[in-house]
């Protein structure tokens, strides 16, 4: 399941995690982010426990966004003990989030 | 919600076009896009004496026998220009502007238009480079943007932008009348190489540097990789195998956007070996 989160629980949720992370950014206005979140919901639903998945709106959240420097959208970022292993940007088809995700569970 | 059709044909030249009636010839669903001359190329064409069965023809002479053919098996070209494909798994999402338009299958004949990008330009694409200003444009809100604009409707996004951004700078890649807010910079001078260290900041012109934060670039023609996301390319041209299947499952491509010789029967050719195996996964 993708959860929305926010500035007040990103430490405990994704920095302080024991298991690896999936974060999206992404914002209402933004087509291609809008189209990508369902085939994250898939992902997150084949992956099961092995990870954790988030959604950030960049828009409330402008903060983290720029924290991690967040230029474009879609961003899908994986972060494991609290370290960004993975930056994915734009959308990408299902298989190839598949295929980066299995190389940090 | 629209149909979902069985195939969608992006682009309407021999290959695309080979793609659709053997498409319809084994009775699918399908939607083509494209323009009512077919392929700029192929109407510019003097002479074509390599087209078996077609000696001596000119590439207009040569359209007509191709919009013949298709008006006969009732294939009709819809002048829409895809902006974005996505794969969603199971299908396709085509988006036109507000539209979208779903298939199963997808037949990439989109030619080889698209000019060469900046240097720089892939190297800091999503670390500043970006192709949609409209959907990063809050990223950059009181930064410095600079948009390179290929077309008129490069202009709206860049009045857009220029409400949120502290700067905007706009380099007109054509000639004519610009409609843009007064807070906008225009820069006559061409794009040389997009430099940055982890992220964009400057873009380097022929007759000068300006410091900017992100580059928007904005072309008529995108390059297949941009069209469809996560598609594998090989140097500049789309990777297939024999049977014209991409990287990416239900996709395939077909002509000039596949690789070398540019030739229209090769284009034809390898449009229906697509398409009879697209059709061959459907069932």
């Amino acid at each position: 399941m993708v959860r929305e989160i926010g500035g007040s629980n990103f430490v405990q949720e994704v920095i302080n995690s024991e298991t690896a992370t999936v974060v999206d950014f992404w914002a209402p206005w933004c087509g291609p982010c809008r189209m990508l979140g369902p085939v994250i919901d898939e992902v997150a639903e084949e992956v099961g426990e092995k990870a954790n998945f988030f959604k950030i709106n960049v828009d409330e959240n402008q903060a983290i966004a720029q924290k991690y420097r967040i230029s474009s959208i879609p961003c899908v970022m994986v972060f494991k003990d609290g370290e960004v292993v993975e930056t994915m940007v734009g959308f990408r088809p299902k298989q190839d989030i598949q295929t980066i995700l299995s190389r940090h569970l | 919600m629209s149909d979902r059709y069985d195939i969608a044909v992006i682009g309407s030249g021999p290959a695309g076009l080979e793609a659709a009636i053997n498409a319809k010839i084994r009775n699918k669903n399908i939607i083509i896009f494209g323009n009512k001359d077919f392929s700029a190329k192929l109407v510019k064409a003097p002479k074509i004496n390599n087209y078996l069965g077609f000696y001596n023809v000119t590439g207009k002479e040569l359209k007509k026998h191709f919009e013949e053919h298709i008006k006969k098996m009732e294939i009709e070209i819809t002048e829409e220009r895809i902006d974005a494909i996505y794969a969603m798994g199971d299908y396709f999402a085509l988006m036109v502007n507000q539209k979208t338009y779903e298939a199963k299958s997808i037949i990439l004949a989109t030619g080889m238009q698209y000019g060469k990008p900046i240097k720089g330009e892939e190297e800091f694409l999503g670390k500043g480079v970006g192709y949609c200003a409209t959907c990063d444009a809050p990223l950059y809100k009181g930064k410095i943007v600079t948009i390179i604009g290929y077309n008129k409707e490069a202009e709206e996004e860049a009045n857009y932008v220029s409400e949120l951004a502290s700067t905007l700078y706009y380099i007109p890649m054509y000639k004519g009348e610009y409609k843009l807010n007064e807070n906008i910079t225009v820069i006559n001078d061409n794009p040389v190489e997009i430099v940055g260290d982890d992220r964009v900041n400057k873009l380097v012109m022929k007759n000068q540097t300006i410091e900017t934060d992100g580059v928007f670039v904005l072309k008529d023609s995108i390059s297949p990789s941009q069209l469809v996301p996560g598609l594998e390319m090989e140097n500049e041209h789309i990777k297939v195998d024999r049977k014209m299947q991409t990287n990416i499952k239900n996709c395939y491509a077909a002509g000039d956007c596949t690789g070398k010789p540019y030739q229209y029967i090769k284009a034809a050719g390898e449009g229906q070996v697509a398409v009879l195996n697209a059709v061959e996964n459907l069932s």
